[in-house]
């Protein structure tokens, strides 16, 4: 079925935030297959809902809409009702330095959004399990597609490497940077694609084992995460700290004992899969700038790769999410399944706890 | 001992091709036979030992991306790879505020000698190493009437070439990008190598890396025409771009043929060509789309609408290359100087289909540290000294610092097309690709 009407809710409205980059991929086109596709005779709304308080933030988003208005006919309905009238495609982007949009808003466009209806949500569902179970059963009883995601999980990845299909992965490792939650929300996303292809699928999470400061390094030591992992994905960064930033020296991080010294404010979470699968996501600021994992097969085998986000401003990733979601809104069938948003937003109850 | 390429031309070809292109060549005497590789001299851990000679080695010079690869290893196939030969020797040309190498000197104990043919002996009279590195890029050289860069790529060739010869065998050879500033002495080196019998492998690392989409030029496609974007200067970057064509190009029907004319032109000339070209614009399109770094159109907006208008302003002071190729196949190499910063590729085959990727550089300081691209190219260099086999054919260099050296020439001359007699250089591809994916 062609897309016709795509309407946008968004927090913010700025360059290079999630919402700049996506609205802009279905308004302008993007680049997909080696070609440079815009959608034809797609009609673009955006309904912005400022989710900050800050005055000037809000006129430049609306100033960056309207120009868009003027050289793109981009829609500006004067409020979310019209916004969503006839859309058969909706995304809902939260403000950038945010995880997700409130519940209370979301459950409000998703009870305006038409019946039959596809809608993505930008970062997590909700911040809690429960949370994303009550979004859901709105979606559910309006017979909407519903899907959540970011870049992470369908950027590119060097190299292009997947599990295979019932793999029987044994444990996962990743290793990103930023502030909580979002580094962590970044970690399960890009993580999460990968270990669901294990034998058996993804059986949720049993428990989640939260590791600040030594604490970290300690349970690495005692192995209740794996070295060898944090080795191998370390061995897909482009971007190792400390001496390299000095005279761009390649160097063996993890065995020359830096990463210990260069991510003095280390973060990791070792989550517990219900089949005994162990995935641990370390937030190591300081050690390297790329986000990189690794996952161990029970014949041993490692697999790496790095999670590579392509640079600011084009940020290319957005090029294969909208082509996610392109097909998701043609096809109304959910590109990964919504048990994926829930574990997610569990992993992330358990982070902001 | 013979180099192990599938060359598709013939000794005899090659020299008949040399003779009658350039008086200097033509003095080169082949004698059948007379290969002297033999097994250099090992230290006493029976780890192979190599000499690299730089011009300087200093952050984000080529020399440094090098010395610190064999020096303190990289990343390769998911763990840290420590290269299965020491580096034992260095000669560097120029000792600018911020060399690196008198460090490396004294943490590694490489050690950095006075001359060439020292670093290649260790001090001695005869060659100790089994693997020689030349890298020829970066530092202040003096630039001729063309605006070249008078690297000493080809002195340092010379003299690691008298010690081969003086001590009676050779070993293994890798030089950085094109051969030199003079066909007659890239000529002169490929034929060296044969004569002596040593592997020479040589040229960018664009061939060897990253590509997204991971794809390869299916061996045997029936090419017409290939398409490289790539950003940078003249006799510099554009290298890179014109290898970035050639290691797809050369795996069509037929493999390489050589290349019978250059033509290098500036702005307003090349829209003028383009115009008459459709395919080609096809293919700049195609390019395009692979490309991370398109520069916006306008502020508030970080991507551009893809447009053959839009590269028309974004780059005014465009530099194009139009190749053509013996067996009939187009080439052309863009720089588009202010609207992309990365290398892509498009090619059409017969049946109209486009083959296209970006051969991805993590380039510091903007996206990475460690200048990663030149992990494969190591990679490449540490297998040809271990198996005394070049991964790939030296003719590929060859014809690309000739296409290079035109397409110079051609716009000092006033952007005139060159008929390209002396390009002839016929070769086949390796079936197996070379570039990074694991």
């Amino acid at each position: 079925m062609p897309l016709q009407k795509i309407a946008f809710v968004i927090e913010d409205f700025a360059p290079d935030t999630p919402s700049q980059q996506l609205l802009d991929r279905f308004l302008i086109g993007y680049a997909r297959d080696g070609e440079f596709r815009k959608i034809p005779d797609l009609q673009v709304a955006a309904w912005l809902a400022p989710a900050a308080e800050n005055a000037s933030f809000v006129a430049d988003s609306a100033t960056n809409l309207a120009i868009r208005e003027r050289d793109l006919k981009l829609i500006q309905p004067p409020n979310l009702a019209v916004a969503v009238t006839d859309a058969d495609a909706i995304v809902v982007v939260p403000a950038v330095e945010r995880i997700s949009v409130s519940e209370e808003s979301l459950k409000n466009v998703l009870e305006r959004t038409p019946v039959g209806s596809a809608c993505f949500v930008h970062g997590c569902l909700a911040p809690t399990l429960a949370g994303a179970r009550r979004v859901q059963s709105i979606a559910v009883e309006r017979k909407l597609s519903l899907a959540t995601g970011t870049s992470v999980a369908s950027t590119f990845r060097l190299p292009d490497v997947d599990a295979s299909e019932g793999a029987p992965l044994t444990e996962a490792l990743i290793v990103v940077q930023g502030p909580r939650p979002m580094a962590e929300l970044s970690a399960i996303e890009g993580l999460s694609p990968i270990v669901a292809r294990r034998g058996g699928g993804e059986s949720g999470i049993r428990s989640v084992r939260r590791l600040n400061g030594r604490d970290v390094w300690r349970a690495g030591d005692s192995d209740d995460w794996s070295w060898a992992l944090l080795n191998a994905a370390i061995s897909r960064s482009n971007t190792t700290q400390g001496d390299a930033l000095k005279d761009a020296r390649t160097q063996d991080l993890v065995r020359l004992g830096l990463v210990k010294k260069l991510a003095r404010e280390p973060r990791g979470w070792i989550i517990e899969h219900r089949d005994g699968l162990r995935s641990t996501i370390l937030v190591l600021d300081g050690a390297i700038a790329d986000f990189n994992f690794a996952v161990r097969s029970r014949d041993g085998t490692i697999t790496s790769a790095q999670l590579y986000r392509p640079p600011a401003p084009n940020r290319a990733e957005f090029d294969r999410l909208a082509a996610v979601l392109e097909d998701f809104f043609a096809t109304r069938k959910s590109p990964w399944p919504i048990e994926r948003s829930f574990l997610v937003s569990q992993f992330i109850e358990n982070v902001a706890a | 001992m013979k180099p192990q390429l599938k060359n598709k031309t013939t000794r005899r070809e090659f020299i008949a091709t040399v003779a009658r292109t350039t008086a200097a060549t033509a003095a080169i005497t082949i004698s059948a036979g007379c290969a002297h590789v033999k097994t250099a001299p090992r230290g006493n851990t029976g780890r192979k030992r190599i000499a690299l000679i730089g011009t300087i080695v200093r952050k984000y010079s080529h020399a440094q991306h090098f010395v610190d690869r064999f020096l303190e290893g990289y990343g390769w196939r998911g763990q840290w790879h420590r290269p299965q030969m020491d580096l034992v020797s260095l000669y560097v040309d120029q000792f600018p505020a911020g060399d690196l190498s008198r460090d490396r000197e004294k943490r590694f104990g490489a050690r950095i000698y006075p001359t060439v043919a020292e670093a290649l002996t260790l001090g001695g009279s005869k060659l100790a190493v089994d693997g020689v590195v030349l890298i020829g890029e970066h530092g202040r050289y003096p630039r001729n009437e063309k605006n070249q860069v008078l690297y000493p790529r080809h002195k340092f060739f010379r003299e690691a070439v008298d010690v081969f010869e003086a001590s009676g065998h050779a070993v293994p050879m890798f030089q950085d990008k094109h051969l030199s500033t003079r066909w007659d002495e890239c000529v002169a080196q490929v034929e060296t190598s044969r004569r002596l019998g040593f592997p020479y492998l040589a040229g960018s690392s664009l061939p060897v890396t990253w590509r997204i989409p991971s794809i390869e030029m299916p061996l045997g496609t029936p090419l017409l025409e290939s398409v490289s974007v790539c950003y940078g200067g003249v006799d510099s970057y554009d290298f890179h771009g014109i290898e970035t064509a050639q290691c797809m190009s050369e795996r069509r029907a037929g493999g390489e043929a050589g290349v019978k004319s250059v033509h290098a032109v500036r702005r307003e000339n090349v829209w003028k060509i383009i115009a008459e070209r459709p395919d080609t614009q096809r293919l700049l399109m195609a390019a395009l789309a692979r490309s991370h770094s398109l520069r916006s159109a306008s502020e508030g907006y970080t991507f551009p609408v893809l447009t053959l208008d839009w590269i028309q302003r974004a780059s005014p002071l465009v530099i194009a290359y139009f190749i053509e190729h013996n067996d009939g196949l187009r080439t052309t190499m863009f720089l588009f100087n202010g609207a992309v910063r990365d290398f892509t590729y498009a090619g059409l085959t017969r049946e109209g289909k486009i083959i296209s990727c970006q051969m991805y550089l993590p380039m510091p300081p903007a996206i990475s540290t460690t200048a990663d691209f030149f992990n494969p190219l190591v990679h490449h260099i540490e297998q040809m000294v271990l198996q005394n086999r070049a991964p790939y054919p030296i003719e590929r260099t060859l014809l690309t610092s000739g296409v290079t050296l035109n397409a110079v020439e051609s716009l000092h001359r006033g952007q005139v097309k060159l008929d390209t007699p002396e390009l002839r250089v016929v070769y086949e591809a390796p079936a197996q690709s070379t570039f990074w994916r694991s």
